[in-house]
């Protein structure tokens, strides 16, 4: 009897959601909480993906840094005078493109943004935007703005605006330089100089076909001890845990209080769903069930509820960031698998302790309840 | 009868354990609109705090800078004498102030970097032990970056690829997300190989608006404190203000949504009771009445819970991650009272409708 009744009688999922609109509301409460993390997630891996676009997509395959120096954002580097000649004689090297940097602000009379500012060689266009969705590559007295960061201005091409405080006419415009931070700006190396400082940054090297990124940076680091050499994945790696160090701290705090709330919603749920149907499961056991059933009853419940709302987490999570794409260019929401799968983790182990609430109850109960009318 | 049955707070007691879920879970709402606005109180609190402790009146910039970290000023070093020499300047200091990331064994950080002249303003103001940086070899840092990562007085701290010897420890400094470093000017241009160039120049007067003026008719860029200030709260408020709000109103949503399970479950659990009161005449305003008031009382002890854990943890963070200034002020404390009252309106629509189509008939038939 109580096989059949477990093939053939979904119990949990009956009673769960028995009361449509109270399952509705267990539901969305739980992906409430889980999409508070979900999206503090994106959010992060949003501003990590677009601090690293520039050199994630860019041509080189090793970047020379300063001493000590591992990323660019929210950094300063200086090469010493003769890095671009002795990078130049390594094996394997096929072009090194040197680019200074420095962060400022691109503004005009209807608002500011903190930008990178990249000097780059305009004639071979190494280090430059990746590609220009309009206009040319900027001339001295010239930048190209990100599109998103000019749209905030409401600038396009031909119109000035005042980068690190000298007036550039905008010659062209890129994509994918804004983030939740800054944008980025590009210029001419001998425009940068008058910006700010002459000297170079970075270099970005390009290894000859056939010659692999590990062997021409261990030949750099043969070659130039006093700097820092890293292939574009170890760039890429360090750029990263930048923001996932600094971030790790208030993404625990807010987990965990998630992880609370949604705890609270789904036991709360589990705890109404039993209490009112007490009856019902008198009437299962009286028919032989025994208490191990009402357990997995229940247990299947809390899963039905959190799988639930994971799946409308997720669906609510995408469909904000789409919607904040549109809003608020400049804050990126992407939601990860790992992200995912780390809130789904989380919200299983809600599930078990939730099961856990009414289970007393459940074992206390009298068969005899189903023979008496209800009060 | 309204007067006689308190009806809406017996429904809601008559189950306990499922009250205390209920509360606990909107007081959980209650505490994270708290700390999420509290933390953001911090923010802007402490995002200003080397302005704020400089000492100086006005500070003297390449063109365009507007914030001291976030661009990178240039000035030539001939710059602080011509603003010493200005009438109305008490005293004039060169710093160099940027972001950098320092590789530290247990994570990468972002410091606030400060190069200063030793025994001129710009350095560390309040030191906790040892003392401010002499040599270009040197570095104090700030406690609590120094105590969350380890960093004691005697030991080597790796900024941007050269040592330095830590010999004091500051009180204050450190924001959620950078921590305080403080150099020599000339150890800080040695890092930039930069020889003969400062970032700024901290200017100290008793006539700021007139030396300003003075200053700017010799073509220098001059920010007051409070532009600097102003500059530094708007470009954390573009950076932080959106995803701030929006976890704040999702946190806003979790919160009615459990209020709103509440209610609603005291409703279907009590229908046969509610058909009673249905049938012996009460209208659905009086029903959606009590579906409110079950929904403010719920609201109301949520807040009260919410208060304390936020209380708890509030201490548990400052222990636990010390970087997070966590502030309570009235305003904090008005809008979550506010955001209660929003819960619990919205929370009773959904058990007020579920009142008003119920069937008097109810009362009298069996429960399924």
């Amino acid at each position: 009897m109580t096989a059949r009744l477990s093939r053939g009688v979904p119990l949990a999922r009956r009673v769960l959601f028995a009361e449509r609109r109270r399952a509705a509301l267990s539901v969305a409460g739980v992906a409430a909480a889980l999409l508070l993390v979900l999206l503090l997630d994106g959010i992060f891996a949003g501003a990590m993906a677009a601090n690293t676009y520039y050199v994630r997509t860019g041509p080189a395959d090793v970047v020379v840094s300063q001493s000590g120096v591992r990323t660019m954002h929210m950094s300063t580097s200086v090469l010493p005078a003769g890095t671009l000649e002795a990078a130049r004689e390594v094996a394997g090297v096929q072009w090194a493109a040197p680019i200074g940097f420095t962060t400022g602000i691109v503004a005009n009379g209807t608002g500011r943004q903190l930008s990178y500012v990249i000097g780059y060689d305009t004639t071979s266009g190494r280090g430059g935007p990746r590609r220009l969705d309009s206009g040319s590559t900027p001339e001295l007295g010239e930048a190209v703005l990100d599109r998103i960061a000019a749209d905030q201005l409401g600038v396009t091409v031909g119109d000035t605006v005042q980068v690190i405080g000298t007036p550039l006419r905008v010659s062209g415009l890129a994509t994918g330089g804004t983030s939740i931070v800054n944008t980025t700006t590009f210029v001419s190396r001998d425009q940068l100089t008058r910006l700010r400082r002459p000297a170079t940054a970075y270099l970005l090297v390009k290894a000859e076909p056939g010659a692999s990124a590990e062997r021409v940076a261990a030949g750099l680091r043969v070659a130039l001890p006093n700097v820092t050499v890293q292939t574009r994945t170890e760039f890429v790696a360090s750029e990263s845990r930048i923001t996932r160090d600094m971030s790790a701290d208030l993404l625990r705090i807010m987990t965990l209080l998630s992880f609370g709330i949604a705890l609270a919603v789904t036991a709360l749920t589990l705890l109404t769903v039993t209490l009112t149907r007490l009856r019902d499961y008198a009437v299962v056991k009286a028919l032989g069930s025994s208490s191990l059933r009402l357990v997995r009853t229940v247990s299947a419940q809390a899963a039905w509820t959190v799988a639930a709302a994971v799946v409308v987490a997720v669906a609510a999570a995408e469909l904000l960031s789409l919607l904040l794409s549109r809003l608020l260019p400049t804050v990126q929401v992407l939601v990860t698998t790992s992200s995912v799968g780390r809130t789904a983790l989380w919200a299983a182990v809600v599930g078990v302790l939730a099961a856990l609430g009414p289970l007393p109850r459940l074992a206390r109960i009298d068969p005899a309840t189903a023979f008496r009318e209800a009060a | 009868m309204t007067r006689a049955v308190p009806l809406a707070t017996r429904t809601l007691l008559a189950q306990r354990r499922r009250l205390i879920a209920s509360v606990l879970g909107v007081g959980l709402s209650i505490m994270l609109m708290l700390l999420l606005d509290g933390m953001w109180a911090g923010v802007r609190a402490q995002v200003t705090v080397y302005e704020d402790n400089a000492g100086a009146s006005l500070v003297v910039v390449a063109p365009g800078t507007e914030n001291l970290f976030s661009d990178s000023s240039v000035l030539r070093s001939s710059t602080v004498a011509q603003v010493a020499a200005t009438p109305g300047v008490r005293w004039a200091a060169p710093v160099r102030t940027m972001y950098t990331i320092l590789d530290l064994h247990d994570g990468r950080i972002a410091a606030s970097l400060v190069g200063s002249v030793p025994g001129k303003p710009g350095g560390p103001w309040r030191l906790a032990r040892g003392r401010a940086p002499a040599t270009d070899d040197e570095t104090t840092v700030d406690g609590t970056l120094a105590k969350r990562h380890g960093l004691r007085i005697g030991a080597d701290l790796e900024v941007m690829g050269r040592e330095f010897r830590i010999v004091g420890l500051t009180t204050t400094g450190s924001t959620f997300m950078t921590g305080m470093v403080f150099l020599t000017h000339a150890a800080v241009q040695q890092l930039l190989s930069a020889p003969g160039t400062t970032g700024a120049v901290l200017v100290g007067t008793d006539q700021p608006a007139a030396v300003s003026e003075a200053l700017q008719a010799q073509g220098l860029t001059v920010r007051t404190r409070e532009q600097l200030r102003q500059a530094d709260l708007a470009l954390m408020t573009k950076v932080f203000g959106s995803p701030m709000k929006l976890m704040v109103g999702i946190a806003l949503l979790a919160g009615t949504l459990v209020i709103a399970l509440t209610a609603y479950g005291a409703v279907v659990e009590h229908r046969r009771d509610f058909g009673v009161v249905k049938a012996l005449g009460a209208t659905t305003s009086r029903l959606s009445r009590l579906a409110l008031v079950q929904s403010l009382a719920v609201a109301a002890a949520g807040v009260v819970v919410g208060l304390g854990l936020f209380a708890v943890g509030r201490e548990l963070v400052g222990m636990w991650r010390p970087q997070f200034l966590i502030l309570l002020t009235g305003q904090t404390i008005t809008r979550a009272l506010l955001a209660a009252l929003v819960m619990a309106v919205l929370a009773a629509l959904v058990p007020a409708r579920r009142l008003a189509q119920l069937d008097p008939a109810a009362a009298f038939r069996s429960l399924p």
